[in-house]
């Protein structure tokens, strides 16, 4: 390597010399146009390359890293990674541009009575934290203390804050924004199979026969995955994709069928396909006698409400009580489900809910059920969650390769860190929960810690904890990679009042508008510029090393929760040595869930690897959870729901019925909105609205229109309107002929930009059980300005 | 058929009429920067997703950017594209994963991102008369004539030989930076 470069300054020379000659004049030519070109290059071999998974979506894709000169200059798809094969999308392609925006936080900021920020030490920065955490803990009580985090956060991050704030400061007020994202589908599986996450992975893309979204734009939101659907499609035309949406979006536009229904008629479309199949015999008796037990719990709708009116609008804690049902209450409860009556609810014709039927009864045939955001924020996510799981319940097309319901995640690590970890209001590593005395001792032995140390009270769900904040009762916040001073939805509800007793910490990267309302902001390190582990949607655990150094003074997030908990004498939870911390804390995490079925893989291990899927056990990933041959808890000989022991070890199947919507487009407020994600931008844009290319590709949020309804609103393409909910009001532009295609009496607009606050007008509803907000359904009217 | 092949034809004639119009050349038609350049501006870092440096007027981008590319006699060059086999043609190719379009030249935030630049050096070879390893990944360019015969090929990086086809028969790609180990002579 040494003599790279005198080997190939021996080697211009001769390419200069005779092989030129020897090939002619159209060399000479050439070499001039090089030698005048862009400053020369760097050889690729003296770039370091290093993996990593993709910061943004939870896909989880593998990247390689280039970098030289301690900075990041490349990046390219990980071949070796089986999630992509190499391949990435205009996100992570551009990756390492969102490390060196200008402005990046590169000290600690304490704000000053006149609202201007100024640099302070780290000591002085975490000296202040611990005195507020301190003082709150001391005059109110664990109530008034809390942690805010994300599904960005790293195993580390978000373990070091559970511990804190758990096994520390005695208090359950630990949330992350993945409530605004994931809850549903936690609760779907916990409320079925008692333990959270997907059975299947990514393999089944290539396995299945027909593909059904569920509210899913998996071309925009996964990338990655749905380019691999359309590969394999490309190699099986037999295979189908079915889109059902309420607005055309370019998944629709390489889908085989494209249903669309009206929102929240998901629900009925559900029952409709189950009352179907059972008239037309397409159940497995065997599979349901064997595997699965019938539930019912609360349906009223005036009991249950929707989070948002009335006394719920300030607390929201209604809780589920399940009974006991059978297949023959469930014939008669589907009888409201004729595909009459669904097609009226839904406006979706009789024939295409025959045909999801046909789809969903074809034994001949694999079906792969997919969702995300469209389902699980939603006011009854955690109903929907159980219906999609039902069709493949009583159908037994689950734990079966191309046979599965699978849930994805939006955020990087909203599996490995909010859901693994467990760093819920209500939840402990691996599946625990504070609620179970077994399960805080467990934790308790682990940590060293007295019995009765983790208390064994709820903490508040991420809506009401926000609602807590604007009523005074929440004295202390501490929010890290998130910014939900853009994303909690009724946004004005939550509000700061400066003269208050009040105290926000923000760890950031870059300014956002939730820094701009924080007591103190610290500058963290991101992504590469530390070491990390995620978890991806198909249970793949995935680590990296730093590769670079971050800016200035930045600091990563788990380090400065530590440094806080050293200061108030809370050291002890993290008896960790200085150069080797992550792997063993790592190693204390994982010891949690070994031999319960979550079993992690070894630090050791994940460091050669690209990522394992869990459970893995003897250094062996599980593609299939439940399942004979695959997942080594299955002793029996096909599938095995060894974790459901509260339903005698099967799977329990909820009647859910259809609920309408909370509100409804009327004579006032004539349109729905749905709010969501683009292809180019991540979460708030805080990221990659620092890219170049991403932030000309969609410079602003806008609202996407059917061009009939911006005719007869008398505007068109660009025309600026304003928006407005009973919650609040906002001017955009119209777009009539984007990449997304509403029905009339219905548009979209995109969360992004922090400069055009959709959220001011969302409504705070929802799901009951979940507690995860609805971004998908409320109503506007829209007028010309 | 005849007529639906050439209404295609004059939609993709309007089209890259327009879209060529803010293109890199000036009104007699020269280069005013070099090919190398303008890759350059269109792409983060070499390795990188070219932006799409035109207006989007199909939905169906290899119309134009299909296995031979489109040559617009006296307005451009659609190019081919490199990576067909990889994420197919038509209907099912979903390019925009991948390639953006400009919306605005503005910037959100100033930046201070230096992505890689393509090394322009001459490639290695392993003997004078030896064919040129290849400096770069396959990946996703597994069609070489794509960027190195055609319209579209910059003249130092044109292949000489385009109708040999089978380009890895000769030109191998470089897995490894480390080297073998030279062989040692015996002594004894
Ligand atoms: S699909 Fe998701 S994980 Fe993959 S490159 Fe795109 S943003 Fe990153």
């Amino acid at each position: 390597m040494s003599d790279g470069a005198g080997r190939r300054t021996f080697l211009k020379t001769l390419a200069a010399g005779s092989v030129v000659a020897a090939f002619g004049c159209d060399s000479k030519r050439a070499e001039q146009l090089a030698d005048q070109a862009v400053p020369a290059g760097i050889d690729p071999s003296e770039l370091n390359w290093g993996k990593a998974p993709c910061r943004f979506c939870g896909t989880g894709c593998g990247v390689e890293v280039g970098v030289h000169k301690g900075r990041a200059v490349a990046v390219r798809g990980d071949e070796k990674s089986p999630v992509n094969k190499g391949l990435l999308c205009v996100k992570g392609y551009h990756l390492p541009g969102f490390l060196y925006g200008k402005d990046r936080l590169t000290h600690p900021l304490r704000r000053q009575p006149d609202g201007s920020y100024q640099k302070i030490s780290w000591d002085a920065a975490l000296d202040l934290i611990a005195e507020k955490y301190g003082a709150a803990l001391d005059d109110h009580g664990p109530d008034a203390v809390s942690i805010y985090g994300s599904g960005q956060w790293t195993v580390f991050d978000g373990y070091a804050a559970l511990k804190w704030i758990k096994g520390g400061m005695r208090s359950n007020n630990l949330e992350p924004n993945a409530r605004l994202c994931m809850a549903s589908a936690v609760m779907g599986f916990m409320t079925q199979f008692q333990s959270d996450e997907p059975m299947g992975c990514y393999d089944d893309i290539e396995l299945t026969d027909d593909i059904v979204l569920w509210g899913h734009n998996a071309a925009e939101m996964h990338p990655v995955l749905y380019s691999r659907m359309l590969e394999a499609k490309r190699k099986r035309p037999t295979m189908r994709i079915i889109d059902l949406g309420t607005r055309r979006t370019p998944t629709s536009d390489y889908a085989d069928v494209y249903i669309e229904f009206r929102p929240g008629s998901d629900l009925a479309i559900a029952n409709g396909i189950l009352y179907l199949m059972l008239k037309n015999g397409d159940f497995d008796k065997a599979f349901i006698d064997k595997h699965v037990v019938f539930m019912r719990g609360i349906e009223d709708v005036d009991e249950i409400g929707y989070g948002c009116f009335g006394d719920q609008a300030e607390r929201y804690t209604f809780k589920d009580k399940g009974r006991r049902s059978n297949i023959d209450e469930l014939r008669t409860f589907l009888a409201d489900y004729t595909p009459e009556k669904v097609s009226a609810i839904s406006g979706v014709p009789v024939a295409q809910i025959e045909l999801l039927a046909k789809i969903y009864g074809d034994s001949s045939r694999n079906t792969l059920s997919t969702w995300c955001m469209g389902v699980n924020q939603h006011y009854r996510g955690t109903w929907m969650n159980n219906l999609i799981t039902n069709l493949h319940l009583v159908t037994g097309k689950i734990c079966k390769p191309g046979s599965n319901p699978f849930s994805m995640t939006g955020q990087p690590s909203a599996c490995g860190t909010a859901r693994e970890v467990g760093t819920l209001c209500n939840r402990l590593p691996a599946d625990m929960l504070v609620t179970k005395p077994e399960h805080r001792a467990k934790c308790e032995k682990a940590w060293g810690l007295k019995p009765g140390t983790i208390p064994s009270k709820v903490g508040y769900h991420t809506m009401d904890l926000f609602r807590a904040w604007t009523r005074g009762d929440v004295k202390v916040m501490w929010v890290q990679v998130t910014n939900p001073w853009q994303t909690i939805p009724n946004l004005d509800r939550i509000g700061r009042n400066w003269k208050d007793d009040q105290f926000l910490v923000v760890s950031e990267i870059y300014p956002t508008v939730t820094s701009a309302v924080a007591d103190l902001i610290l500058p963290s390190a991101a992504w590469i510029e530390r070491e990390g582990v995620f978890g991806n949607s198909e249970r793949r655990t995935q680590q990296w090393n730093q590769l670079v150094a971050p800016p200035g003074e930045a600091k990563e997030d788990a380090w400065q929760i530590i440094e806080v908990a050293k200061r108030m004498n809370m050291g002890h939870l993290f008896p960790y040595t200085d150069d080797n911390w992550h792997e063993e804390m790592y190693e204390e995490y994982r010891s949690l869930g070994l031999g319960t079925g979550k079993d992690l893989a070894s630090y050791e291990q994940l460091r050669g690897a690209r990522g394992l899927r869990w459970p893995v056990v003897d250094g062996k990933e599980t593609r299939y959870r439940y399942t004979a041959g695959h997942d080594p808890y299955v002793k029996k000989d096909d599938v095995h729901f060894y974790k459901a022991k509260k339903y005698g070890e099967k799977a329990a199947f909820w009647l859910r019925p259809y609920h309408a919507p909370p509100e409804e487009p009327d004579k006032d407020f004539p349109f729905w909105l749905c709010t969501g994600r683009v292809l180019e931008h991540w979460h708030t844009g805080t990221m990659t609205r620092r890219i170049k290319e991403l932030h000309q590709a969609v410079p602003s949020a806008y609202v996407e229109m059917n061009p009939a309804d911006a005719t007869a609103l008398g505007c068109s393409e660009g025309d600026v309107v304003r928006l407005k909910s009973r919650r609040g009001e906002l001017d955009l532009s119209v777009v009539t002929r984007g990449r997304g295609r509403p029905p009339r009496g219905s548009v979209f607009v995109p969360f992004f930009d922090e400069g055009r606050l959709i959220n001011r007008l969302t409504l705070d509803s929802m799901c009951n059980i979940s507690k995860e907000p609805d971004y998908k359904k409320c109503a506007v009217s829209i007028e010309r300005v | 058929m005849r007529c639906q092949h050439r209404a295609r034809l004059t939609l993709a004639l309007l089209v890259c009429t327009a879209a060529c119009g803010n293109s890199e050349r000036s009104a007699n038609g020269v280069a005013s920067k070099s090919a190398a350049h303008v890759r350059a501006e269109r792409r983060a870092y070499d390795g990188a997703p070219p932006v799409i440096p035109h207006d989007v007027f199909s939905a169906n981008c290899t119309a134009c950017h299909n296995e031979k590319g489109l040559l617009v006699p006296g307005v451009g060059f659609a190019p081919n594209m490199p990576h067909a086999k990889t994420v197919g043609v038509g209907k099912q190719a979903r390019c925009t994963q991948c390639h953006v379009y400009r919306k605005t030249e503005e910037t959100f935030r100033d930046s201070l991102f230096a992505g890689l630049h393509q090394d322009l050096r001459k490639g290695r070879r392993h003997h004078v008369f030896a064919p040129p390893v290849m400096p770069h990944a396959t990946l996703m360019r597994e069609n070489c004539q794509a960027c190195h015969t055609g319209p579209a090929a910059r003249e130092e990086i044109r292949c000489r030989h385009p109708e040999r086809t089978r380009c890895t028969q000769c030109h191998m790609e470089r897995t490894t930076t480390t080297e073998f180990p030279p062989a040692v002579r015996r002594t004894d």
